[in-house]
Protein backbone atom coordinates (compact mmCIF):
# COMPACT_ATOMS: atom_id res chain seq x y z
CA UNK A 1 0.00 0.00 0.00
CA UNK A 2 1.43 3.38 -1.04
CA UNK A 3 0.79 6.35 1.24
CA UNK A 4 0.17 9.58 -0.64
CA UNK A 5 0.83 13.10 0.52
CA UNK A 6 -1.54 14.45 3.11
CA UNK A 7 -3.69 17.50 2.35
CA UNK A 8 -1.51 19.62 4.62
CA UNK A 9 1.66 18.52 2.85
CA UNK A 10 0.11 19.29 -0.52
CA UNK A 11 -1.06 22.70 0.70
CA UNK A 12 2.39 23.48 2.10
CA UNK A 13 3.90 22.73 -1.29
CA UNK A 14 1.40 25.02 -3.03
CA UNK A 15 1.75 27.81 -0.48
CA UNK A 16 5.53 27.59 -0.60
CA UNK A 17 5.43 28.22 -4.31
CA UNK A 18 4.94 31.96 -4.15
CA UNK A 19 5.41 32.54 -7.84
CA UNK A 20 2.60 30.07 -8.65
CA UNK A 21 4.27 29.15 -11.86
CA UNK A 22 3.00 25.87 -13.30
CA UNK A 23 6.46 24.46 -13.75
CA UNK A 24 7.99 26.20 -10.78
CA UNK A 25 10.44 24.47 -8.57
CA UNK A 26 9.53 23.63 -5.02
CA UNK A 27 10.91 25.82 -2.28
CA UNK A 28 13.78 24.93 -0.03
CA UNK A 29 11.41 24.28 2.85
CA UNK A 30 10.10 21.08 1.36
CA UNK A 31 11.36 18.08 3.17
CA UNK A 32 13.40 15.47 1.44
CA UNK A 33 10.74 12.89 2.20
CA UNK A 34 8.08 14.85 0.40
CA UNK A 35 10.36 15.46 -2.56
CA UNK A 36 11.29 11.83 -2.71
CA UNK A 37 7.63 10.87 -2.65
CA UNK A 38 6.80 13.30 -5.44
CA UNK A 39 9.52 11.79 -7.59
CA UNK A 40 8.21 8.31 -6.95
CA UNK A 41 4.43 8.85 -6.90
CA UNK A 42 2.95 9.84 -10.23
CA UNK A 43 -0.49 10.39 -8.71
CA UNK A 44 0.65 13.00 -6.20
CA UNK A 45 2.99 14.73 -8.61
CA UNK A 46 0.28 14.90 -11.27
CA UNK A 47 -2.27 16.28 -8.82
CA UNK A 48 0.18 18.85 -7.52
CA UNK A 49 1.06 19.93 -11.04
CA UNK A 50 -2.59 20.15 -12.01
CA UNK A 51 -3.51 22.22 -8.96
CA UNK A 52 -0.59 24.57 -9.57
CA UNK A 53 -1.64 24.94 -13.19
CA UNK A 54 -5.24 25.66 -12.20
CA UNK A 55 -4.25 28.31 -9.68
CA UNK A 56 -1.84 29.85 -12.14
CA UNK A 57 -4.46 30.04 -14.90
CA UNK A 58 -6.97 31.51 -12.47
CA UNK A 59 -4.53 34.19 -11.38
CA UNK A 60 -3.33 35.08 -14.87
CA UNK A 61 -6.85 35.23 -16.31
CA UNK A 62 -8.12 37.30 -13.37
CA UNK A 63 -5.28 39.80 -13.68
CA UNK A 64 -5.70 40.09 -17.43
CA UNK A 65 -9.45 40.52 -17.16
CA UNK A 66 -9.15 43.07 -14.36
CA UNK A 67 -6.63 45.07 -16.40
CA UNK A 68 -9.03 45.18 -19.32
CA UNK A 69 -11.95 46.22 -17.14
CA UNK A 70 -9.87 48.86 -15.40
CA UNK A 71 -8.85 50.30 -18.76
CA UNK A 72 -12.49 50.39 -19.87
CA UNK A 73 -13.68 52.06 -16.68
CA UNK A 74 -10.83 54.57 -16.89
CA UNK A 75 -11.75 55.37 -20.50
CA UNK A 76 -15.41 55.82 -19.57
CA UNK A 77 -14.51 58.18 -16.75
CA UNK A 78 -12.25 60.17 -19.06
CA UNK A 79 -14.93 60.48 -21.73
CA UNK A 80 -17.51 61.99 -19.35
CA UNK A 81 -15.69 65.33 -19.00
CA UNK A 82 -13.85 66.38 -22.16
CA UNK A 83 -10.40 67.86 -21.66
CA UNK A 84 -10.00 71.59 -21.99
CA UNK A 85 -8.26 71.20 -25.33
CA UNK A 86 -11.49 69.89 -26.82
CA UNK A 87 -13.10 73.31 -26.41
CA UNK A 88 -10.74 74.77 -29.00
CA UNK A 89 -11.45 72.14 -31.61
CA UNK A 90 -13.81 73.07 -34.48
CA UNK A 91 -15.29 69.59 -34.48
CA UNK A 92 -16.40 70.00 -30.86
CA UNK A 93 -18.20 73.28 -31.62
CA UNK A 94 -19.70 71.90 -34.83
CA UNK A 95 -21.14 68.98 -32.93
CA UNK A 96 -22.49 71.34 -30.27
CA UNK A 97 -24.14 73.53 -32.94
CA UNK A 98 -25.72 70.50 -34.59
CA UNK A 99 -27.12 69.40 -31.26
CA UNK A 100 -28.59 72.86 -30.60
CA UNK A 101 -30.18 73.05 -34.05
CA UNK A 102 -31.60 69.58 -33.65
CA UNK A 103 -33.09 70.57 -30.32
CA UNK A 104 -34.65 73.80 -31.68
CA UNK A 105 -35.96 72.31 -34.93
CA UNK A 106 -39.17 70.82 -33.50
CA UNK A 107 -40.01 74.14 -31.80
CA UNK A 108 -39.60 76.11 -35.02
CA UNK A 109 -41.76 73.62 -36.89
CA UNK A 110 -44.47 74.01 -34.29
CA UNK A 111 -44.48 77.84 -34.29
CA UNK A 112 -43.99 78.56 -37.99
CA UNK A 113 -46.53 76.22 -39.49
CA UNK A 114 -47.45 77.88 -42.90
CA UNK A 115 -51.07 78.72 -43.82
CA UNK A 116 -51.91 76.66 -46.85
CA UNK A 117 -53.52 78.07 -50.04
CA UNK A 118 -56.54 75.83 -49.71
CA UNK A 119 -57.61 77.53 -46.55
CA UNK A 120 -60.05 80.05 -48.23
CA UNK A 121 -61.57 77.27 -50.28
CA UNK A 122 -62.04 75.18 -47.22
CA UNK A 123 -63.58 78.11 -45.31
CA UNK A 124 -65.84 79.20 -48.25
CA UNK A 125 -67.79 76.00 -48.31
CA UNK A 126 -69.15 76.41 -44.78
CA UNK A 127 -69.95 80.05 -45.59
CA UNK A 128 -72.07 79.04 -48.61
CA UNK A 129 -73.81 76.42 -46.57
CA UNK A 130 -74.62 79.04 -43.95
CA UNK A 131 -76.09 81.38 -46.57
CA UNK A 132 -78.29 78.69 -48.07
CA UNK A 133 -79.43 77.72 -44.61
CA UNK A 134 -80.37 81.33 -43.90
CA UNK A 135 -82.37 81.59 -47.11
CA UNK A 136 -84.15 78.34 -46.37
CA UNK A 137 -85.00 79.53 -42.89
CA UNK A 138 -86.28 82.83 -44.30
CA UNK A 139 -88.59 80.97 -46.71
CA UNK A 140 -89.89 78.84 -43.88
CA UNK A 141 -90.53 81.90 -41.73
CA UNK A 142 -92.35 83.55 -44.58
CA UNK A 143 -94.53 80.51 -45.11
CA UNK A 144 -95.33 80.23 -41.42
CA UNK A 145 -96.09 83.93 -41.06
CA UNK A 146 -98.42 83.90 -44.06
CA UNK A 147 -102.18 83.75 -43.34
CA UNK A 148 -102.76 81.01 -45.85
CA UNK A 149 -100.17 78.47 -46.73
CA UNK A 150 -98.99 78.55 -50.29
CA UNK A 151 -100.52 75.20 -51.32
CA UNK A 152 -103.97 76.35 -50.09
CA UNK A 153 -103.76 79.79 -51.70
CA UNK A 154 -106.30 78.97 -54.52
CA UNK A 155 -108.95 78.14 -51.87
CA UNK A 156 -108.44 81.39 -49.97
CA UNK A 157 -110.25 83.57 -52.59
CA UNK A 158 -113.09 81.61 -54.25
CA UNK A 159 -114.34 84.67 -56.11
CA UNK A 160 -111.19 85.02 -57.97
CA UNK A 161 -111.94 81.83 -59.77
CA UNK A 162 -115.60 82.79 -60.49
CA UNK A 163 -114.64 86.10 -61.99
CA UNK A 164 -112.27 84.52 -64.26
CA UNK A 165 -114.84 81.92 -65.26
CA UNK A 166 -117.46 84.61 -65.97
CA UNK A 167 -115.12 86.53 -68.06
CA UNK A 168 -114.34 83.43 -69.88
CA UNK A 169 -118.00 82.71 -70.56
CA UNK A 170 -118.46 86.34 -71.61
CA UNK A 171 -115.73 85.95 -74.02
CA UNK A 172 -117.34 82.78 -75.35
CA UNK A 173 -120.68 84.42 -75.71
CA UNK A 174 -119.10 87.19 -77.52
CA UNK B 1 8.08 44.37 4.10
CA UNK B 2 8.85 47.97 3.30
CA UNK B 3 7.46 50.51 5.77
CA UNK B 4 6.47 53.79 4.20
CA UNK B 5 6.24 57.21 5.71
CA UNK B 6 2.76 57.58 7.14
CA UNK B 7 1.25 61.04 7.15
CA UNK B 8 3.34 62.88 4.60
CA UNK B 9 2.85 60.43 1.76
CA UNK B 10 -0.86 59.98 2.50
CA UNK B 11 -1.45 63.68 1.90
CA UNK B 12 -0.60 63.11 -1.74
CA UNK B 13 -3.71 61.09 -2.48
CA UNK B 14 -3.41 61.56 -6.24
CA UNK B 15 -0.18 59.62 -6.39
CA UNK B 16 -1.57 56.97 -4.04
CA UNK B 17 -4.59 56.50 -6.29
CA UNK B 18 -2.38 56.34 -9.36
CA UNK B 19 -0.20 53.71 -7.69
CA UNK B 20 -2.77 51.46 -6.05
CA UNK B 21 -6.09 52.01 -7.84
CA UNK B 22 -5.67 49.19 -10.33
CA UNK B 23 -4.70 46.71 -7.64
CA UNK B 24 -7.59 47.70 -5.36
CA UNK B 25 -10.00 47.56 -8.30
CA UNK B 26 -8.75 44.08 -9.22
CA UNK B 27 -9.28 42.78 -5.70
CA UNK B 28 -12.79 44.25 -5.59
CA UNK B 29 -13.65 42.98 -9.07
CA UNK B 30 -12.68 39.37 -8.43
CA UNK B 31 -14.19 39.45 -4.95
CA UNK B 32 -17.65 40.78 -5.80
CA UNK B 33 -17.61 39.77 -9.49
CA UNK B 34 -19.46 42.85 -10.63
CA UNK B 35 -17.91 45.66 -12.66
CA UNK B 36 -20.02 48.58 -11.47
CA UNK B 37 -19.90 47.49 -7.87
CA UNK B 38 -16.14 47.01 -8.02
CA UNK B 39 -15.73 50.51 -9.42
CA UNK B 40 -17.94 51.95 -6.71
CA UNK B 41 -16.12 50.08 -3.96
CA UNK B 42 -12.76 51.20 -5.32
CA UNK B 43 -13.84 54.82 -5.11
CA UNK B 44 -15.19 54.25 -1.61
CA UNK B 45 -11.87 52.71 -0.59
CA UNK B 46 -9.93 55.84 -1.44
CA UNK B 47 -12.59 58.14 -0.01
CA UNK B 48 -12.42 56.25 3.26
CA UNK B 49 -8.63 56.21 3.13
CA UNK B 50 -8.57 59.98 2.68
CA UNK B 51 -10.98 60.46 5.56
CA UNK B 52 -8.96 58.16 7.82
CA UNK B 53 -5.48 59.22 6.72
CA UNK B 54 -4.70 60.71 10.12
CA UNK B 55 -5.27 57.34 11.79
CA UNK B 56 -2.58 55.65 9.70
CA UNK B 57 0.27 54.88 12.10
CA UNK B 58 2.72 53.52 9.58
CA UNK B 59 2.87 50.10 11.23
CA UNK B 60 2.20 48.51 7.84
CA UNK B 61 2.62 49.49 4.22
CA UNK B 62 0.12 51.75 2.48
CA UNK B 63 -0.79 48.86 0.24
CA UNK B 64 -1.64 46.66 3.22
CA UNK B 65 -3.60 49.51 4.82
CA UNK B 66 -5.60 50.08 1.63
CA UNK B 67 -6.31 46.39 1.23
CA UNK B 68 -7.59 46.27 4.78
CA UNK B 69 -9.99 49.13 4.00
CA UNK B 70 -11.02 47.38 0.80
CA UNK B 71 -11.64 44.11 2.61
CA UNK B 72 -13.77 45.82 5.26
CA UNK B 73 -15.85 47.51 2.55
CA UNK B 74 -16.41 44.19 0.80
CA UNK B 75 -17.35 42.56 4.09
CA UNK B 76 -19.80 45.32 4.95
CA UNK B 77 -21.34 45.29 1.51
CA UNK B 78 -21.66 41.56 0.91
CA UNK B 79 -23.39 41.01 4.24
CA UNK B 80 -26.44 42.99 3.20
CA UNK B 81 -29.52 41.52 1.58
CA UNK B 82 -29.41 44.34 -0.93
CA UNK B 83 -26.12 43.00 -2.26
CA UNK B 84 -27.53 39.48 -2.66
CA UNK B 85 -30.55 40.85 -4.52
CA UNK B 86 -28.40 43.10 -6.70
CA UNK B 87 -26.06 40.22 -7.52
CA UNK B 88 -28.98 38.20 -8.84
CA UNK B 89 -30.35 40.94 -11.07
CA UNK B 90 -27.19 42.81 -12.01
CA UNK B 91 -26.34 42.99 -15.70
CA UNK B 92 -22.71 43.78 -15.01
CA UNK B 93 -22.01 40.59 -13.10
CA UNK B 94 -19.01 38.65 -14.38
CA UNK B 95 -19.60 35.24 -15.85
CA UNK B 96 -16.96 32.55 -16.15
CA UNK B 97 -17.19 32.87 -19.93
CA UNK B 98 -16.08 36.51 -19.65
CA UNK B 99 -12.87 35.57 -17.95
CA UNK B 100 -12.06 32.26 -19.63
CA UNK B 101 -11.00 34.07 -22.78
CA UNK B 102 -8.21 35.70 -20.77
CA UNK B 103 -6.48 32.45 -19.93
CA UNK B 104 -2.99 32.76 -21.39
CA UNK B 105 -2.14 30.04 -23.84
CA UNK B 106 1.49 29.22 -23.64
CA UNK B 107 0.85 26.19 -25.78
CA UNK B 108 -1.03 26.82 -28.97
CA UNK B 109 -2.59 23.38 -29.24
CA UNK B 110 -6.35 23.27 -28.97
CA UNK B 111 -6.29 20.56 -26.33
CA UNK B 112 -4.00 22.58 -24.08
CA UNK B 113 -6.20 25.62 -24.43
CA UNK B 114 -9.29 23.64 -23.50
CA UNK B 115 -7.60 22.11 -20.49
CA UNK B 116 -6.37 25.52 -19.33
CA UNK B 117 -9.85 27.02 -19.66
CA UNK B 118 -11.39 24.13 -17.75
CA UNK B 119 -8.82 24.43 -14.98
CA UNK B 120 -9.45 28.15 -14.67
CA UNK B 121 -13.22 27.63 -14.63
CA UNK B 122 -12.84 24.97 -11.95
CA UNK B 123 -11.05 27.37 -9.61
CA UNK B 124 -13.41 30.24 -10.52
CA UNK B 125 -16.48 28.19 -9.61
CA UNK B 126 -14.85 26.73 -6.52
CA UNK B 127 -14.01 30.20 -5.20
CA UNK B 128 -17.69 31.10 -5.47
CA UNK B 129 -18.49 28.27 -3.08
CA UNK B 130 -16.10 29.46 -0.39
CA UNK B 131 -17.19 31.39 2.64
CA UNK B 132 -16.54 35.13 2.59
CA UNK B 133 -13.56 34.79 4.90
CA UNK B 134 -12.04 31.89 2.97
CA UNK B 135 -12.55 33.70 -0.33
CA UNK B 136 -10.86 36.85 0.90
CA UNK B 137 -7.89 34.96 2.28
CA UNK B 138 -7.65 32.84 -0.84
CA UNK B 139 -7.69 35.87 -3.16
CA UNK B 140 -5.15 37.74 -1.07
CA UNK B 141 -2.82 34.78 -1.35
CA UNK B 142 -3.38 33.36 -4.81
CA UNK B 143 -4.46 36.50 -6.68
CA UNK B 144 -2.50 39.24 -4.94
CA UNK B 145 0.32 36.88 -3.92
CA UNK B 146 0.68 38.40 -0.48
CA UNK B 147 2.72 36.82 2.27
CA UNK B 148 0.84 35.09 5.07
CA UNK B 149 1.99 37.78 7.52
CA UNK B 150 0.52 40.50 5.29
CA UNK B 151 -2.74 38.60 4.98
CA UNK B 152 -2.82 38.26 8.76
CA UNK B 153 -2.37 42.03 9.10
CA UNK B 154 -5.08 42.80 6.56
CA UNK B 155 -7.63 40.38 7.97
CA UNK B 156 -6.71 40.80 11.61
CA UNK B 157 -6.38 37.05 11.96
CA UNK B 158 -3.49 35.01 13.38
CA UNK B 159 -1.24 33.41 10.77
CA UNK B 160 -2.34 29.96 11.89
CA UNK B 161 -5.97 30.90 11.21
CA UNK B 162 -5.01 32.30 7.82
CA UNK B 163 -3.35 28.99 6.98
CA UNK B 164 -6.41 27.09 8.14
CA UNK B 165 -8.63 29.15 5.83
CA UNK B 166 -6.24 28.51 2.97
CA UNK B 167 -6.18 24.77 3.67
CA UNK B 168 -9.98 24.65 3.63
CA UNK B 169 -10.20 26.72 0.47
CA UNK B 170 -7.69 24.45 -1.23
CA UNK B 171 -9.62 21.42 0.03
CA UNK B 172 -12.72 22.71 -1.74
CA UNK B 173 -10.79 23.26 -4.96
CA UNK B 174 -9.06 19.91 -4.63
CA UNK B 175 -12.34 18.05 -4.07
CA UNK B 176 -13.87 19.63 -7.14
CA UNK B 177 -10.72 18.98 -9.11
CA UNK B 178 -10.69 15.30 -8.13
CA UNK B 179 -14.39 14.96 -8.90
CA UNK B 180 -13.86 16.40 -12.37
CA UNK B 181 -10.84 14.18 -12.98
CA UNK B 182 -12.73 11.12 -11.77
CA UNK B 183 -15.70 11.95 -14.02
CA UNK B 184 -13.45 12.35 -17.06
CA UNK B 185 -11.69 9.05 -16.38
CA UNK B 186 -14.98 7.11 -16.39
Amino acid sequence: MTLHLTHEQLCELILADSSLQPDGESSNGDSDIVQAHLRACLICSAELRSLRDSLSHFRDASISYAQQEFAHSYARRSSIAPPHSYLSQPLYWTAAAVVCVAALFPLSMHRQRPISGDAPTISAAPQQTAESDAALLADIDQDISADVPAPMQPLADPTAGTTSATSTSDQRSN
Amino acid sequence: MTQQAPATSLEDMDSIIATYEQRVFRFHLISVRDRDLAQSLTQDTFVRAWAARHTFRGDCSISTWLMRIALNLIRDHTRTDRFRFWKRVSETAIDVSDISSHVPHRDSSLESRLIASEQMALVWESVAQLSDRQRSVFLLRFLEELELSEIATITGLPISTVKTHLYRALATIRARHNATTHKESL
